[in-house]
């Protein structure tokens, strides 16, 4: 192995910076409209109602069974023809995302929503809510708050699954790692370089999650 | 018209029949305490009055209003009837004063401070202000029983149905939950509570209906009750349970 050359690093900061910055975007609004997206489906699994309940089941279990890489290939291609116009790989990557975490997150919801008793949501009918109200109020903060440690360790996983839009040539961390690598002849130290930053990222979260996990499990 | 009119109900779970044939009423102002073996039926049958159980065959009217019929709004009927469950369902993650407030600005649309005032009158009334910012998970069983009644109140119920309020305490802390339940039945308010309290059967009610097997096979004066049911079921499950 011939010899490190970490001068590379420094010129290259900003571009860096850059495709990180795009990365914690798009885990953001990924996570973010997964959870709201992934909560109404669950809620759809749970209904009595068959074509919600069929439709939900099958999206979920669509999603979930094909592997991520294909899915943000399919819709980089698919959304142009959809939409009648070529959107760019990052907006693409930002439907795609959310739509293929919704189907996660709606089954953490999902479970969220199982561990709070039957006899919460009787209670909120019996006040004269509605299933909204119900829903809205009573049950789902509950849910949410018992499954807050399961929500943010997906969100991990789902910080590390952003480096796969590098097969649509979306500019994240690993690409611009890719890109400055290529500039300055030097991919290894540069792909080193952006490891270290996706470990010192995900390594802090789960650490913190598995505090939050104990107080959690201490207050209930 | 009786507060609450039960006509001919009937459940089913898939083949089993849960309650077969039930008819009785409840006066204003009248207390009936609904006991039996458990298994028996009863607390299908009080969930049924406010339409959070379905029932297949026969009516039930609440105030004039039918509970089983499609169209009726279940929800405005079920915020002036008031319902206190076996395990409290307290909001538990909400403040004492939240629980009281929630449905009161939420369904009857009432202000904070109109819905604020109302809850701490009540919580002084069971006994609780001084609990009014903990959380449910703070306070014991007695105390989160006496809650959830005050939360029910908190609607201004026209009836309160009691689905075995006190199953779940522990004994020392009966004793303050039917208070303030004897002190409700004092006040006027129609009541239908499912119990095996039978001190409490005594002392308050007005009649007593017995269940067993989803039927009601006894439905007397509290006087012919407890001097001489006619039942030998009936007879049986009070030598039980007046042995204690």
């Amino acid at each position: 192995m011939g010899q490190f050359d970490y001068t590379v690093l420094k010129p290259s900061l900003p571009f860096i910076w850059t495709g990180l910055k795009f990365s914690v975007t798009l885990t953001l609004i990924a996570m973010s409209g997964g959870i709201v997206i992934g909560t109404l489906l669950a809620l759809a699994r749970l209904s009595s109602l068959k074509p919600l309940y069929t439709g939900a089941m099958l999206y979920v279990d669509l999603m979930r069974s094909i592997p991520l890489v294909m899915v943000i290939l399919w819709f980089f291609l698919v959304i142009p023809l959809i939409i009648g116009k070529p959107v760019g790989a990052e907006y693409s990557a930002i439907i795609t995302f959310t739509a293929f975490e919704a189907a996660y997150y709606s089954e953490i919801m999902r479970a969220g929503i199982q561990s709070v008793s039957k006899g919460q949501a009787m209670a909120g009918y019996a006040l004269g809510m509605t299933y909204g109200q119900t829903m809205r109020l009573v049950v789902l903060p509950q849910a949410f708050r018992n499954m807050i440690p399961v929500l943010l360790t997906q969100t991990i996983i789902l910080f590390q699954d952003t480096s796969l839009v590098y097969a649509i040539g979306a500019k994240d961390l690993l690409k611009a790692a890719d890109i400055a690598g290529k500039n300055y002849n030097r991919p290894v130290e540069m792909y080193l370089f952006s490891a270290v930053i996706y470990f010192a990222i995900c390594f802090t979260l789960s650490t913190f999650v598995k505090r939050l996990h104990k107080r959690i499990a201490v207050l209930r | 018209m009786a507060m609450i009119e039960i006509r001919g109900v009937c459940k089913w779970y898939g083949a089993t029949q849960v309650l077969v044939d039930c008819s009785s009423s409840v006066d204003k102002g009248e207390v009936v305490v609904v006991c039996g073996p458990s298994g028996s039926g009863k607390s299908t049958l009080i969930k049924c009055v406010n339409g959070l159980e379905l029932f297949e065959k026969g009516e039930i009217f609440v105030d004039g209003v039918s509970v089983g019929t499609a169209g009726t709004n279940l929800p405005k009927l079920r915020s002036h009837v008031g319902m206190v469950f076996q395990h409290f369902e307290l909001f538990p993650h909400m403040t004492v004063v939240e629980n009281l407030t929630i449905a009161q600005e939420k369904v009857l649309g009432r202000s904070r401070d109109a819905a604020r005032d109302k809850g701490f009158s009540l919580l002084d009334r069971v006994g609780l202000k001084d609990f009014a910012d903990k959380f449910p998970g703070q306070l014991s069983g007695g105390q989160q029983q006496r809650v959830a009644i005050a939360r029910a109140l908190a609607m201004d119920p026209i009836c309160m149905l009691f689905d075995e309020p006190t199953s779940a305490l522990d004994p020392e802390m009966i004793g303050e939950v039917l208070a303030v339940m004897q002190d409700l039945a004092r006040d006027g308010m129609t009541m239908m509570v499912v119990t095996h309290e039978m001190g409490f059967a005594k002392n308050v009610a007005h009649r007593v209906i017995f269940m067993d097997e989803g039927r009601i096979v006894e439905d007397a004066t509290k006087k012919d009750f407890f001097g001489t049911p006619r039942s030998e079921r009936a007879q049986t499950f009070l030598s039980k349970i007046l042995s204690h």
